[in-house]
């Protein structure tokens, strides 16, 4: 039998309990307002989380790798097959670049190389793509033509110099006439000495030409007016006579031969012709082409001048004139503006020259 | 392993892809390889060969025009020249291999060169008419030269043995 008070004893258990929850209630009033015991205990368990967990996550990446193990050779084909793409795509890109380099050179042209009078703006650049393929003629065949504007007469130049002149166009290709062709005929002239000749295009191969570096032969300079002029190694460009050609566009250097021939070094032979530019011109119109028979001053307008005699200037004694043009002789008038339009002009023949081209 | 020579059906293959490269590779822009010429005209030696070899076909004719008129499209006209002249070729072969009894390599050599000189008689005749008096004849001649210097190096290509006729002439 228990005695009374006897059994209110306090057990261990519930001491511990109580000294356990007031420390944790003293914990939890001491840590109000200030989370670094927090954070810290946190660290502390992520370490001993990452230490727990660090097994399992070794066996996971061990798995991984295993089952990489079982794919590598079909990766290694993956890889081939990328690298093969990428190969490819290297060789486009170098080849566009290529491209691009040659484009950037055309573009970046002096306005000189292009003659005087050539329509720039209207220039096409292109690609040659077929060379002559046959022994009898020299022509290039460039990949633009009527659709993009390209017509017969173009002229074809490059950075080097002049190529040669359109000759027949279809509809996305252009067939360029090359200055070495034998029926190839530009007129030329030194430019420092301004000796003028006709550059005409080979019909055999010289032997000097075997140290070329491409195909492009040496024309050789035909007509030559003041011969003893010319120098060695002077250069050589279009005189822009017959209003084929503009005037200044760089041709070649001119070597005397042995035989006492001049030839020319053509300047596009310096490096293989792949791009051009096709260049349109138009000459100008001789002024007895574009004089009118009723051509005077304004109407109101007086002139102190009797007469106006206008006449085609004779070419000079060093240049030579093959075929007679007609001459222009406008009537005599006194008063421009009481006198009646003027009569129709007469048109004489010119004499041919008294001496024939050399 | 023994080396077993090719038959005369992958020559003759061979043969003709010669021709069709020597007639399209100078045409193309492929650098200073190809723009040196004088490059031999390997369509000659088929044409001879061919005309030695069958004479009843009238397969190498036709291949002997659509290779000229491809010629003449690559070298910008005029069309007909160079179908005259593998032609032209093709028909001094077979006279040629009509004349030789007993064909070796020198006789087949000098039938070649008398063909190759008899296609540049009619280059000298017809090249004045497509592209005018002055036409010049001597790349050409020099082209048929290295061709003819360079025909017993290939002469398998396009001739494997003796002509039909010739067969039956010795039987």
């Amino acid at each position: 039998m228990r005695r009374a008070g006897a059994g209110r004893r306090i057990t261990p258990g519930v001491l511990i309990a109580v000294a356990l929850g007031l420390g944790a209630a003293v914990l939890v009033a001491l840590q109000a307002g200030r989370g670094g015991v927090l954070q810290a205990g946190d660290d502390g368990a992520a370490v001993a989380g990452r230490v727990a967990t660090g097994p399992a996550r070794a066996s996971e990446n061990l798995v991984d790798r295993i089952g990489a193990m079982w794919s590598a050779a079909a990766r290694v084909q993956q890889l081939e097959r990328e690298n093969r793409e990428l190969q490819t795509w290297r060789e486009l890109a170098e080849r566009l670049a290529e491209r691009n380099r040659r484009y950037e050179a055309l573009l970046r042209m002096p306005v000189n190389s292009f003659g005087e009078g050539a329509d720039i703006e209207r220039s096409i650049a292109a690609q040659l793509v077929l060379d002559s393929g046959g022994p009898f003629t020299r022509t290039l065949v460039a990949n633009a033509g009527a659709e993009h504007g390209v017509r017969v007469g173009f002229v074809a130049l490059n950075e080097n110099g002049l190529v040669g002149r359109v000759v027949s166009v279809g509809r996305r290709t252009s067939r360029v006439l090359m200055l070495d062709d034998y029926t190839s005929r530009i007129p030329v002239l030194g430019e420092s000495s301004r000796v003028r000749a006709v550059l005409a295009g080979q019909a055999t191969r010289p032997p000097e030409l075997i140290s070329q570096p491409y195909q492009v032969q040496a024309p050789r300079l035909d007509f030559i007016v003041g011969a003893q002029d010319l120098r060695e190694g002077e250069r050589i460009i279009t005189s822009g006579d017959g209003g084929l050609f503009p005037r200044g566009i760089p041709v070649g250097v001119a070597q005397g031969g042995r035989d006492g021939q001049w030839r020319v070094s053509l300047s596009a032979a310096q490096r293989p012709i792949d791009f051009v530019r096709l260049v349109p011109f138009v000459g100008l119109e001789a002024p007895e082409q574009t004089l009118t028979a009723d051509a005077g001053p304004p109407p109101g307008v007086s002139s102190s001048v009797a007469v106006v005699r206008r006449e085609v200037m004779t070419a000079p004694p060093t240049a030579p004139t093959p075929a007679p043009r007609p001459r222009i002789v406008l009537a005599p008038r006194t008063d421009g503006a009481a006198q009646p339009p003027a009569p129709p002009a007469q048109i004489q023949p010119e004499p041919a020259p008294s001496g024939p081209p050399q | 392993m023994s080396w077993r020579a090719p038959s005369g059906g992958v020559l003759r293959a061979f043969g003709l892809a010669l021709a069709v490269a020597s007639v399209v590779l100078p045409a193309l822009p492929l650098g200073p390889l190809f723009a040196q010429p004088p490059l031999p005209l390997a369509v000659l030696w088929a044409a001879y060969g061919w005309a030695a070899e069958d004479e009843i076909s009238w397969t190498a004719p036709v291949v002997l025009a659509a290779l000229g008129l491809l010629h003449d499209q690559l070298a910008g006209g005029p069309y007909g020249l160079f179908v005259a002249l593998y032609l032209s070729a093709y028909l001094a072969g077979r006279v040629a291999a009509v004349l030789m009894s007993a064909p070796n390599l020198i006789s087949l050599w000098g039938g070649f060169i008398a063909t190759a000189l008899a296609t540049v008689g009619v280059a000298w005749l017809l090249a004045p008419l497509g592209l005018g008096r002055n036409a010049p004849l001597t790349p050409y001649a020099e082209t048929v030269t290295v061709t003819a210097i360079l025909f017993p190096l290939v002469r398998p290509l396009y001739m494997q043995g003796q002509s039909r006729q010739q067969i039956r002439a010795r039987t």
